[in-house]
């Protein structure tokens, strides 16, 4: 299995003597190509942290980031903008879509500040919205798709292009059972092609479609889920 | 009681023997509550015994043979079932319960760590579960996918109580640290 993300003893903290404030302990964890990988753990524990990182958002205090190859921490500002438009793709709870473009503008902006034609932002864009169902919609404004729908705009711009490595940061928060379980199915997709995600959740149930489960305590990896083999299901009726 | 009732509800849609009832009951639970045929044969013989079925023909032929209907006062008893909802009469006792309540009594048991590997096995199960629904056709095997559901909501349920257990421990020991008139201060992470 290919790495896509390595953290080797990464660790983040603010400020300096006795104010220091440790969000991330150092902390090694790496990702393969097709692996879906969920981190729980309380407010305050470090999952976002981590996920900024990962994301080119923030750079470690010590230790090293490796995304696709490259060593988050030794890119210059614009390096790092290339590697967010063209490899990590992000997805919020909040959608930040934005209101006055469509569907496909909005999906298309990633691709139009990297420089790409309009026509082929445009098609690049009803690609991705089209792998998450959403082909018909291009033209629809935020305003007028419903929560979920919204949030599958959002992983389409995220995944646009090709990018091969989704964060998601509580991305069915604000969304019903159903609609959230179709977005992990969104999810689970993705890294079925290939590609990998990082899910930040503290919802069990949508943590449940990763591969792997990491729990952070205080700012350190404590423990590490994987699927059971073959649970019983109910096997006697009472 | 729900064989009791699954078998009325089959035998309300069309008269059958045992045999047929055993796997019918099987696949509209998703394919996944087995039961055994001695126990639809004494469902069936209660519910004969309570007027709720009759047999069909000849009352000579073997068991697995005889074919049953349901009785009109089986029909009213079924759908009384079906309009009151299910309540429990008094929470269960559950195993889980207990340990946590066990563990913060005795004070020389590491509860986060109970609660972590708790936690973990339940994610796993959960984990498990979600693959078989990965797997399902959604609309091919409704039944299943409702019973995978129900089973889900539960562990989840058990994980997020997990979650509400470490929280009040954590703040209970946070609240003992801090000395009094200090505000909290917690940054989301």
């Amino acid at each position: 299995m290919t790495t896509l993300v390595e953290l080797d003893g990464a660790a983040r903290w603010f400020g300096a003597g006795h104010t220091q404030v440790t969000a991330l302990h150092p902390t090694s964890l790496t990702v393969g190509a097709g692996e879906l990988l969920a981190v729980m753990g309380p407010s305050g524990s470090g999952k976002t942290t981590l996920l900024s990182l990962v994301g080119g958002l923030d750079k470690p205090s010590a230790g090293r980031v490796v995304v696709d190859g490259q060593d988050v921490g030794s890119l210059k500002p614009r390096e790092l903008a290339i590697l967010r438009r063209r490899t990590v793709g992000y997805v919020f709870q909040d959608l930040n879509l934005l209101a006055g473009l469509t569907a496909r503008e909005n999906v298309a902006i990633p691709l139009e500040l990297d420089g790409r034609s309009i026509g082929e932002a445009r098609a690049a864009a009803n690609a991705a919205l089209e792998s998450v169902g959403l082909a018909s919609l291009g033209d629809r404004f935020p305003d007028d798709l419903s929560g979920g729908e919204q949030q599958r705009v959002a992983i389409a711009r995220a995944l646009v292009g090709g990018r091969r490595i989704l964060l998601a940061d509580e991305p069915t928060g604000a969304l019903d059972s159903m609609t959230g379980e179709s977005v992990m199915r969104l999810l689970r997709a993705h890294c079925d092609n290939g590609g990998t995600a990082i899910l930040v959740t503290h919802d069990a149930a949508h943590a449940a479609w990763a591969d792997r489960v990491v729990f952070l305590r205080d700012g350190r990896l404590v423990d590490e889920a994987h699927p059971a083999p073959n649970p019983e299901l109910a096997t006697t009726a009472p | 009681m729900s064989v009791r009732y699954g078998l009325l509800a089959l035998l309300d849609e069309a008269p059958s023997h045992g045999y047929n009832l055993k796997t019918a009951f099987e696949r509209r639970t998703g394919g996944s509550w087995a039961i055994n045929i001695g126990q639809v044969y004494t469902t069936i013989q209660r519910l004969e015994r309570d007027g709720l079925v009759e047999s069909l023909g000849s009352s000579a032929g073997d068991d697995e043979r005889r074919e049953y209907r349901i009785t009109p006062a089986g029909r009213a008893q079924l759908a009384t079932w079906f309009e009151n909802p299910v309540v429990a009469e008094a929470p269960a006792r559950d195993e889980l319960t207990i340990k946590v309540l066990l563990a913060v009594a005795a004070g020389d048991v590491d509860v986060t760590a109970l609660l972590q590997r708790q936690r973990r096995a339940s994610i796993e199960q959960l984990q498990a579960y979600t693959r078989r629904k990965a797997k399902a056709d959604p609309k091919r095997d409704v039944a299943f996918l409702i019973l995978l559901d129900a089973l889900i909501f539960r562990t989840e349920a058990e994980i997020r109580w997990l979650d509400a257990c470490d929280a009040r421990i954590r703040s209970l020991a946070s609240a003992a640290a801090a000395p009094p008139t200090a505000g909290s201060k917690e940054t989301d992470g």
